[in-house]
Protein backbone atom coordinates (compact mmCIF):
# COMPACT_ATOMS: atom_id res chain seq x y z
CA UNK A 1 0.00 0.00 0.00
CA UNK A 2 1.21 3.21 -0.84
CA UNK A 3 1.01 6.08 1.61
CA UNK A 4 -1.58 7.87 -0.44
CA UNK A 5 -4.04 4.59 -0.80
CA UNK A 6 -3.09 4.66 3.22
CA UNK A 7 -4.18 7.92 3.98
CA UNK A 8 -7.66 7.38 1.95
CA UNK A 9 -8.05 4.28 3.36
CA UNK A 10 -8.38 5.92 6.89
CA UNK A 11 -10.24 8.75 5.75
CA UNK A 12 -12.86 6.45 4.60
CA UNK A 13 -12.87 4.59 7.89
CA UNK A 14 -13.18 7.54 9.82
CA UNK A 15 -16.01 8.93 7.47
CA UNK A 16 -17.72 5.46 8.04
CA UNK A 17 -17.58 5.46 11.84
CA UNK A 18 -18.78 8.98 11.89
CA UNK A 19 -21.76 8.45 10.19
CA UNK A 20 -22.34 5.14 12.03
CA UNK A 21 -21.78 6.86 15.59
CA UNK A 22 -24.02 9.86 14.22
CA UNK A 23 -21.55 12.23 15.03
CA UNK A 24 -22.33 15.46 13.17
CA UNK A 25 -20.10 17.19 11.00
CA UNK A 26 -20.51 20.17 9.26
CA UNK A 27 -21.99 18.41 6.09
CA UNK A 28 -24.30 15.95 7.96
CA UNK A 29 -25.92 18.91 9.61
CA UNK A 30 -30.08 18.42 9.48
CA UNK A 31 -31.46 19.95 6.18
CA UNK A 32 -32.80 23.44 6.62
CA UNK A 33 -36.14 24.02 5.34
CA UNK A 34 -37.90 27.46 4.70
CA UNK A 35 -41.42 28.00 5.40
CA UNK A 36 -44.70 28.74 2.91
CA UNK A 37 -46.39 31.53 3.88
CA UNK A 38 -49.57 30.88 2.12
CA UNK A 39 -50.08 27.47 3.37
CA UNK A 40 -48.83 28.50 7.28
CA UNK A 41 -50.16 29.84 10.49
CA UNK A 42 -49.02 31.39 13.62
CA UNK A 43 -51.63 31.64 15.73
CA UNK A 44 -53.00 32.23 19.29
CA UNK A 45 -56.75 31.46 20.98
CA UNK A 46 -57.10 33.71 24.28
CA UNK A 47 -60.19 34.22 26.44
CA UNK A 48 -62.07 37.44 26.79
CA UNK A 49 -65.20 37.68 29.56
CA UNK A 50 -65.38 33.68 28.71
CA UNK A 51 -65.22 33.45 24.77
CA UNK A 52 -62.27 32.72 22.40
CA UNK A 53 -61.00 34.98 20.05
CA UNK A 54 -58.47 33.56 17.51
CA UNK A 55 -55.11 36.36 17.03
CA UNK A 56 -52.99 35.57 14.07
CA UNK A 57 -49.63 36.45 13.33
CA UNK A 58 -49.60 37.51 10.07
CA UNK A 59 -45.32 38.16 9.84
CA UNK A 60 -42.98 35.61 10.95
CA UNK A 61 -39.68 34.12 10.08
CA UNK A 62 -38.28 31.27 10.81
CA UNK A 63 -34.98 29.83 10.36
CA UNK A 64 -35.93 25.39 10.53
CA UNK A 65 -33.24 22.90 10.33
CA UNK A 66 -34.89 19.32 10.83
CA UNK A 67 -33.80 15.26 10.40
CA UNK A 68 -35.06 12.77 13.02
CA UNK A 69 -32.05 10.99 12.56
CA UNK A 70 -29.91 14.28 13.54
CA UNK A 71 -31.64 15.80 16.45
CA UNK A 72 -28.34 17.61 17.66
CA UNK A 73 -27.64 19.66 14.61
CA UNK A 74 -31.88 20.18 14.48
CA UNK A 75 -32.85 23.82 15.61
CA UNK A 76 -36.10 26.22 15.39
CA UNK A 77 -35.57 29.35 15.00
CA UNK A 78 -38.38 32.16 14.80
CA UNK A 79 -38.83 36.15 14.66
CA UNK A 80 -42.64 37.39 15.44
CA UNK A 81 -43.40 40.68 14.22
CA UNK A 82 -46.38 41.22 16.37
CA UNK A 83 -47.20 44.72 15.21
CA UNK A 84 -48.92 42.17 12.64
CA UNK A 85 -51.16 40.60 15.35
CA UNK A 86 -54.92 40.20 14.09
CA UNK A 87 -57.97 39.73 16.22
CA UNK A 88 -60.29 40.79 13.89
CA UNK A 89 -61.20 43.37 16.32
CA UNK A 90 -59.98 46.96 15.63
CA UNK A 91 -60.65 48.21 19.46
CA UNK A 92 -58.90 44.87 20.75
CA UNK A 93 -55.61 45.31 18.00
CA UNK A 94 -55.65 48.75 19.06
CA UNK A 95 -55.71 47.69 23.06
CA UNK A 96 -52.21 45.37 22.61
CA UNK A 97 -50.39 47.83 20.91
CA UNK A 98 -50.08 49.43 24.29
CA UNK A 99 -47.51 49.31 27.52
CA UNK A 100 -50.27 47.30 29.64
CA UNK A 101 -49.81 44.58 26.50
CA UNK A 102 -47.64 43.75 23.89
CA UNK A 103 -45.95 47.34 23.95
CA UNK A 104 -45.38 47.62 20.09
CA UNK A 105 -43.23 50.61 20.71
CA UNK A 106 -40.52 49.28 22.79
CA UNK A 107 -40.67 45.54 22.22
CA UNK A 108 -42.44 44.76 18.73
CA UNK A 109 -40.70 41.57 18.29
CA UNK A 110 -40.67 38.39 20.39
CA UNK A 111 -38.30 35.27 19.52
CA UNK A 112 -38.20 31.68 19.70
CA UNK A 113 -34.89 29.71 20.09
CA UNK A 114 -34.69 25.93 20.89
CA UNK A 115 -31.67 25.58 23.12
CA UNK A 116 -29.70 22.12 22.72
CA UNK A 117 -30.34 19.07 20.75
CA UNK A 118 -34.37 18.13 20.29
CA UNK A 119 -35.39 14.57 21.74
CA UNK A 120 -37.08 12.18 19.76
CA UNK A 121 -40.64 11.55 20.18
CA UNK A 122 -43.52 9.46 18.82
CA UNK A 123 -44.57 11.78 15.77
CA UNK A 124 -41.86 14.60 15.84
CA UNK A 125 -39.52 15.79 18.47
CA UNK A 126 -39.49 17.93 21.60
CA UNK A 127 -37.64 21.15 21.91
CA UNK A 128 -36.99 23.09 25.06
CA UNK A 129 -36.86 26.87 23.50
CA UNK A 130 -36.75 30.19 24.80
CA UNK A 131 -39.46 32.02 23.79
CA UNK A 132 -39.04 35.83 24.79
CA UNK A 133 -41.76 38.56 24.98
CA UNK A 134 -41.95 41.90 26.12
CA UNK A 135 -38.42 41.21 26.82
CA UNK A 136 -38.91 38.58 29.28
CA UNK A 137 -37.62 35.30 28.32
CA UNK A 138 -38.76 32.04 29.40
CA UNK A 139 -37.54 28.49 28.83
CA UNK A 140 -40.11 26.13 27.84
CA UNK A 141 -40.86 22.79 26.50
CA UNK A 142 -42.13 22.51 23.28
CA UNK A 143 -43.46 19.31 21.03
CA UNK A 144 -44.40 18.96 17.85
CA UNK A 145 -45.27 16.36 15.40
CA UNK A 146 -43.43 16.39 11.86
CA UNK A 147 -45.28 15.32 8.77
CA UNK A 148 -43.50 14.69 6.06
CA UNK A 149 -45.31 15.67 3.00
CA UNK A 150 -44.94 15.74 -0.66
CA UNK A 151 -41.42 18.01 -1.63
CA UNK A 152 -41.60 18.58 2.41
CA UNK A 153 -43.12 18.90 5.22
CA UNK A 154 -45.43 19.83 7.84
CA UNK A 155 -44.63 20.96 11.48
CA UNK A 156 -47.52 21.41 13.53
CA UNK A 157 -47.50 22.32 17.50
CA UNK A 158 -49.82 23.56 20.51
CA UNK A 159 -48.15 25.30 23.05
CA UNK A 160 -50.05 27.06 26.30
CA UNK A 161 -48.68 30.01 28.04
CA UNK A 162 -49.60 31.94 31.01
CA UNK A 163 -49.35 35.04 29.44
CA UNK A 164 -48.86 36.95 33.54
CA UNK A 165 -45.10 34.95 32.55
CA UNK A 166 -44.42 37.69 30.03
CA UNK A 167 -46.18 40.59 32.25
CA UNK A 168 -48.85 40.45 29.44
CA UNK A 169 -51.94 42.78 30.81
CA UNK A 170 -50.60 42.72 34.35
CA UNK A 171 -51.36 45.10 37.46
CA UNK A 172 -55.88 45.45 37.48
CA UNK A 173 -55.78 43.67 33.83
CA UNK A 174 -54.47 40.30 35.59
CA UNK A 175 -58.42 39.33 36.56
CA UNK A 176 -58.86 36.22 35.08
CA UNK A 177 -62.25 36.56 34.62
CA UNK A 178 -62.11 39.36 31.95
CA UNK A 179 -58.77 37.97 30.03
CA UNK A 180 -58.19 34.88 30.60
CA UNK A 181 -54.49 33.71 31.72
CA UNK A 182 -53.86 31.01 29.87
CA UNK A 183 -53.64 31.69 25.91
CA UNK A 184 -52.94 28.59 23.69
CA UNK A 185 -50.70 29.00 20.53
CA UNK A 186 -51.08 27.16 17.75
CA UNK A 187 -48.35 26.75 15.08
CA UNK A 188 -48.75 24.72 11.83
CA UNK A 189 -45.71 25.06 9.62
CA UNK A 190 -45.53 24.25 5.75
CA UNK A 191 -41.74 23.38 5.11
CA UNK A 192 -40.37 22.93 1.72
CA UNK A 193 -36.24 22.45 1.57
CA UNK A 194 -34.11 25.81 1.28
CA UNK A 195 -32.57 26.52 -1.60
CA UNK A 196 -28.90 25.74 -0.62
CA UNK A 197 -27.42 28.53 0.00
CA UNK A 198 -24.65 29.72 -2.02
CA UNK B 1 -103.52 42.17 44.80
CA UNK B 2 -104.85 41.05 41.61
CA UNK B 3 -102.17 39.67 39.19
CA UNK B 4 -104.18 40.56 35.89
CA UNK B 5 -105.64 43.47 34.84
CA UNK B 6 -108.83 44.94 34.63
CA UNK B 7 -111.04 47.36 32.71
CA UNK B 8 -110.38 49.89 35.56
CA UNK B 9 -107.01 48.45 37.08
CA UNK B 10 -103.66 48.10 35.56
CA UNK B 11 -102.70 44.12 37.65
CA UNK B 12 -99.30 44.07 39.60
CA UNK B 13 -97.60 41.95 36.58
CA UNK B 14 -98.14 44.82 34.31
CA UNK B 15 -97.15 47.34 36.94
CA UNK B 16 -94.19 45.50 37.68
CA UNK B 17 -93.32 44.98 34.40
CA UNK B 18 -93.88 48.40 33.31
CA UNK B 19 -91.99 50.37 35.98
CA UNK B 20 -89.17 47.76 36.04
CA UNK B 21 -88.55 48.26 32.47
CA UNK B 22 -88.60 51.98 33.32
CA UNK B 23 -86.06 51.57 36.12
CA UNK B 24 -83.94 49.32 33.79
CA UNK B 25 -83.99 51.49 30.89
CA UNK B 26 -82.84 54.71 32.80
CA UNK B 27 -80.26 52.81 33.75
CA UNK B 28 -78.79 50.86 30.82
CA UNK B 29 -78.94 54.61 29.34
CA UNK B 30 -77.10 55.90 31.79
CA UNK B 31 -74.49 53.03 31.72
CA UNK B 32 -74.47 53.68 28.35
CA UNK B 33 -73.86 57.65 28.38
CA UNK B 34 -71.07 57.06 31.22
CA UNK B 35 -69.22 54.07 30.03
CA UNK B 36 -68.36 55.48 26.38
CA UNK B 37 -66.22 58.26 28.08
CA UNK B 38 -64.56 56.48 30.68
CA UNK B 39 -60.83 56.35 30.47
CA UNK B 40 -59.56 52.94 28.38
CA UNK B 41 -59.09 50.73 31.47
CA UNK B 42 -60.67 47.61 33.21
CA UNK B 43 -63.07 49.59 34.83
CA UNK B 44 -64.37 50.63 31.20
CA UNK B 45 -64.57 46.51 29.57
CA UNK B 46 -66.33 45.96 33.65
CA UNK B 47 -69.27 49.31 32.98
CA UNK B 48 -69.58 47.80 29.14
CA UNK B 49 -70.10 44.15 30.06
CA UNK B 50 -72.78 45.50 32.96
CA UNK B 51 -74.57 47.49 30.30
CA UNK B 52 -74.64 44.58 27.69
CA UNK B 53 -76.00 41.91 30.79
CA UNK B 54 -78.91 44.82 31.78
CA UNK B 55 -79.46 45.08 28.72
CA UNK B 56 -80.27 41.66 27.72
CA UNK B 57 -82.12 41.62 30.88
CA UNK B 58 -84.20 43.56 29.41
CA UNK B 59 -84.84 42.03 26.00
CA UNK B 60 -86.03 38.80 28.26
CA UNK B 61 -88.53 41.54 30.43
CA UNK B 62 -89.59 42.89 26.96
CA UNK B 63 -90.78 39.40 25.17
CA UNK B 64 -92.19 38.56 28.90
CA UNK B 65 -94.19 42.06 28.70
CA UNK B 66 -95.22 41.56 25.47
CA UNK B 67 -96.46 37.79 25.83
CA UNK B 68 -98.16 39.00 28.66
CA UNK B 69 -99.97 41.59 26.89
CA UNK B 70 -101.16 39.56 24.97
CA UNK B 71 -103.05 37.54 27.76
CA UNK B 72 -104.06 40.28 30.25
CA UNK B 73 -106.90 42.55 29.82
CA UNK B 74 -106.11 46.57 30.13
CA UNK B 75 -107.73 49.74 31.45
CA UNK B 76 -110.35 51.37 29.74
CA UNK B 77 -109.41 55.28 28.49
CA UNK B 78 -110.85 57.53 31.08
CA UNK B 79 -114.07 58.70 29.29
CA UNK B 80 -114.41 61.78 27.68
CA UNK B 81 -110.97 61.03 26.12
CA UNK B 82 -110.67 62.48 22.68
CA UNK B 83 -109.92 60.27 20.35
CA UNK B 84 -106.73 61.48 18.19
CA UNK B 85 -105.58 61.30 21.92
CA UNK B 86 -106.53 57.54 22.57
CA UNK B 87 -105.02 56.83 19.25
CA UNK B 88 -101.79 59.00 19.87
CA UNK B 89 -101.01 57.35 22.93
CA UNK B 90 -101.44 53.95 21.46
CA UNK B 91 -99.05 55.03 18.81
CA UNK B 92 -96.55 56.38 21.42
CA UNK B 93 -97.04 52.57 23.21
CA UNK B 94 -96.19 50.76 20.21
CA UNK B 95 -93.49 52.61 19.07
CA UNK B 96 -91.86 52.26 23.06
CA UNK B 97 -92.69 48.69 22.42
CA UNK B 98 -90.84 48.12 19.59
CA UNK B 99 -87.49 49.95 20.51
CA UNK B 100 -87.91 47.82 24.02
CA UNK B 101 -86.79 45.24 21.48
CA UNK B 102 -84.27 47.10 19.03
CA UNK B 103 -82.37 48.71 21.50
CA UNK B 104 -81.25 45.73 23.02
CA UNK B 105 -80.97 43.85 19.79
CA UNK B 106 -79.14 46.68 17.71
CA UNK B 107 -76.60 46.82 20.74
CA UNK B 108 -76.32 42.51 20.66
CA UNK B 109 -76.10 42.90 16.17
CA UNK B 110 -73.31 45.97 17.12
CA UNK B 111 -70.89 43.79 19.64
CA UNK B 112 -71.31 40.72 17.56
CA UNK B 113 -70.28 42.73 14.37
CA UNK B 114 -67.73 44.57 16.23
CA UNK B 115 -66.34 41.08 17.38
CA UNK B 116 -66.97 41.92 21.30
CA UNK B 117 -67.77 39.25 23.99
CA UNK B 118 -71.39 38.64 25.47
CA UNK B 119 -71.30 37.28 28.89
CA UNK B 120 -74.58 37.84 30.91
CA UNK B 121 -73.51 38.98 34.50
CA UNK B 122 -70.57 36.41 34.25
CA UNK B 123 -73.07 33.24 33.76
CA UNK B 124 -73.31 32.27 30.04
CA UNK B 125 -71.76 33.76 27.05
CA UNK B 126 -74.31 34.25 24.17
CA UNK B 127 -74.13 33.82 20.57
CA UNK B 128 -73.01 36.38 17.87
CA UNK B 129 -75.64 37.58 15.59
CA UNK B 130 -72.95 38.18 13.05
CA UNK B 131 -69.61 37.67 12.09
CA UNK B 132 -67.18 40.35 12.87
CA UNK B 133 -67.97 42.88 9.66
CA UNK B 134 -66.64 46.96 9.82
CA UNK B 135 -69.47 48.24 7.74
CA UNK B 136 -72.13 46.25 10.06
CA UNK B 137 -70.71 47.63 13.04
CA UNK B 138 -70.82 51.11 12.03
CA UNK B 139 -74.82 50.73 10.68
CA UNK B 140 -75.91 48.42 14.10
CA UNK B 141 -73.98 51.48 15.99
CA UNK B 142 -75.55 54.06 14.55
CA UNK B 143 -79.07 52.20 15.14
CA UNK B 144 -78.33 51.53 18.42
CA UNK B 145 -77.34 55.33 19.20
CA UNK B 146 -80.24 56.56 17.19
CA UNK B 147 -83.04 54.26 18.60
CA UNK B 148 -81.64 55.56 22.43
CA UNK B 149 -82.14 59.21 21.68
CA UNK B 150 -85.59 58.43 19.98
CA UNK B 151 -86.57 56.05 23.00
CA UNK B 152 -85.11 59.03 25.70
CA UNK B 153 -87.26 61.54 23.78
CA UNK B 154 -90.09 58.97 23.39
CA UNK B 155 -90.34 58.75 27.24
CA UNK B 156 -90.06 62.31 28.18
CA UNK B 157 -93.58 62.62 25.84
CA UNK B 158 -95.33 60.09 27.45
CA UNK B 159 -94.07 60.56 31.35
CA UNK B 160 -95.59 64.53 30.50
CA UNK B 161 -98.74 62.93 29.11
CA UNK B 162 -98.78 60.91 31.94
CA UNK B 163 -98.37 63.85 33.83
CA UNK B 164 -100.38 66.03 31.73
CA UNK B 165 -103.64 63.40 33.22
CA UNK B 166 -103.01 63.31 36.54
CA UNK B 167 -102.13 66.97 37.08
CA UNK B 168 -104.11 68.86 34.33
CA UNK B 169 -107.11 66.34 33.43
CA UNK B 170 -106.66 64.97 37.46
CA UNK B 171 -107.79 61.67 36.05
CA UNK B 172 -106.92 58.14 36.88
CA UNK B 173 -104.35 56.91 34.30
CA UNK B 174 -101.19 57.66 36.13
CA UNK B 175 -103.20 56.16 39.42
CA UNK B 176 -103.67 53.39 37.86
CA UNK B 177 -100.20 52.44 36.46
CA UNK B 178 -98.91 53.36 40.59
CA UNK B 179 -101.37 50.75 41.46
CA UNK B 180 -103.07 53.18 43.71
CA UNK B 181 -106.62 52.02 44.56
CA UNK B 182 -109.66 52.04 45.05
CA UNK B 183 -109.04 54.49 41.87
CA UNK B 184 -109.98 57.82 43.42
CA UNK B 185 -111.19 59.97 40.55
CA UNK B 186 -112.90 57.94 38.44
CA UNK B 187 -116.82 59.30 37.92
CA UNK B 188 -118.10 56.19 37.06
CA UNK B 189 -117.46 53.54 39.56
CA UNK B 190 -116.63 49.82 38.82
CA UNK B 191 -119.64 47.49 38.24
C1 LIG C 1 -82.36 48.13 26.37
C2 LIG C 1 -81.35 48.32 26.35
C3 LIG C 1 -80.27 49.28 25.97
C4 LIG C 1 -80.23 50.64 26.02
C5 LIG C 1 -81.31 51.59 26.47
C6 LIG C 1 -78.93 51.03 25.55
C7 LIG C 1 -78.49 52.34 25.45
C8 LIG C 1 -77.24 52.72 25.07
C9 LIG C 1 -76.74 54.07 25.04
C10 LIG C 1 -77.54 55.31 25.42
C11 LIG C 1 -75.47 54.03 24.61
C12 LIG C 1 -74.52 55.20 24.41
C13 LIG C 1 -74.48 55.56 22.98
C14 LIG C 1 -73.41 56.56 22.68
O1 LIG C 1 -73.61 57.73 23.02
O2 LIG C 1 -72.39 56.16 22.11
C15 LIG C 1 -75.14 52.66 24.37
C16 LIG C 1 -73.92 52.22 23.91
C17 LIG C 1 -73.61 50.88 23.75
N1 LIG C 1 -74.45 49.81 23.90
FE1 LIG C 1 -76.31 49.86 24.55
N2 LIG C 1 -78.22 49.92 25.22
C18 LIG C 1 -79.01 48.81 25.47
C19 LIG C 1 -78.68 47.50 25.28
C20 LIG C 1 -77.48 47.06 24.82
C21 LIG C 1 -77.12 45.68 24.62
C22 LIG C 1 -78.04 44.49 24.90
C23 LIG C 1 -75.85 45.66 24.16
C24 LIG C 1 -74.97 44.49 23.79
C25 LIG C 1 -75.20 43.32 23.80
C26 LIG C 1 -75.40 47.02 24.08
C27 LIG C 1 -74.14 47.39 23.66
C28 LIG C 1 -73.70 48.68 23.64
C29 LIG C 1 -72.35 49.03 23.30
C30 LIG C 1 -71.23 48.07 22.97
C31 LIG C 1 -72.30 50.43 23.36
C32 LIG C 1 -71.06 51.29 23.16
C33 LIG C 1 -71.02 51.92 21.85
C34 LIG C 1 -69.74 52.70 21.72
O3 LIG C 1 -68.72 52.27 22.27
O4 LIG C 1 -69.76 53.73 21.07
N3 LIG C 1 -76.41 47.84 24.48
N4 LIG C 1 -76.23 51.87 24.66
C1 LIG D 1 -91.06 57.85 34.19
C2 LIG D 1 -91.87 57.72 33.63
C3 LIG D 1 -93.09 57.01 33.19
C4 LIG D 1 -94.37 57.28 33.57
C5 LIG D 1 -94.83 58.36 34.52
C6 LIG D 1 -95.22 56.36 32.87
C7 LIG D 1 -96.58 56.30 33.00
C8 LIG D 1 -97.40 55.44 32.34
C9 LIG D 1 -98.80 55.36 32.48
C10 LIG D 1 -99.62 56.21 33.42
C11 LIG D 1 -99.27 54.43 31.64
C12 LIG D 1 -100.72 54.01 31.45
C13 LIG D 1 -101.23 54.55 30.18
C14 LIG D 1 -102.60 54.07 29.87
O1 LIG D 1 -103.27 53.58 30.79
O2 LIG D 1 -102.99 54.20 28.73
C15 LIG D 1 -98.17 53.90 30.93
C16 LIG D 1 -98.24 52.93 29.96
C17 LIG D 1 -97.18 52.51 29.21
N1 LIG D 1 -95.87 52.85 29.43
FE1 LIG D 1 -95.17 54.20 30.74
N2 LIG D 1 -94.45 55.54 32.08
C18 LIG D 1 -93.15 55.92 32.25
C19 LIG D 1 -92.08 55.35 31.63
C20 LIG D 1 -92.15 54.42 30.64
C21 LIG D 1 -91.02 53.86 29.97
C22 LIG D 1 -89.57 54.18 30.25
C23 LIG D 1 -91.50 53.01 29.06
C24 LIG D 1 -90.76 52.19 28.10
C25 LIG D 1 -90.20 52.32 27.18
C26 LIG D 1 -92.95 53.02 29.15
C27 LIG D 1 -93.78 52.28 28.33
C28 LIG D 1 -95.13 52.22 28.47
C29 LIG D 1 -96.00 51.46 27.61
C30 LIG D 1 -95.58 50.61 26.42
C31 LIG D 1 -97.29 51.64 28.09
C32 LIG D 1 -98.57 51.05 27.49
C33 LIG D 1 -98.90 49.80 28.20
C34 LIG D 1 -99.92 49.04 27.38
O3 LIG D 1 -100.94 49.61 26.98
O4 LIG D 1 -99.65 47.87 27.17
N3 LIG D 1 -93.31 53.87 30.13
N4 LIG D 1 -97.02 54.53 31.38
Amino acid sequence: MTVATRLRFALLVSLLVQAAAGVPGAAAAAPAYEVDRAQSSLTFVGDQQGEKFIGTIRSFRAAIRYSPSDLATSLLDVSMDLKSIDTKNSERDAALATAVWFDYAHTPVATFRSVGPLRATKDGAVADADLVIKGKSKRITFPFRWTPAAGGAALDAKVSLDRLDFGLGAGEWADDSIIGHRVDVIVHLALKPAAPSP
Amino acid sequence: MALQSTPFRWGALARLLHWAMALGLGYAVGLGLWMTDLPVGIQKIKTYALHKSVGITLLGIAVIRLLWRLLDDRPLPPPGTPRWQHRAAGLTHVLLYGLMLLLPLSGWLYNSAAGFPLRWFKLWNLPRLAEPDPALKALAHDLHVYAAWTLVALVVLHAAAALEHHVVDRDDTLNAMLGRQPPVRRKDPPP
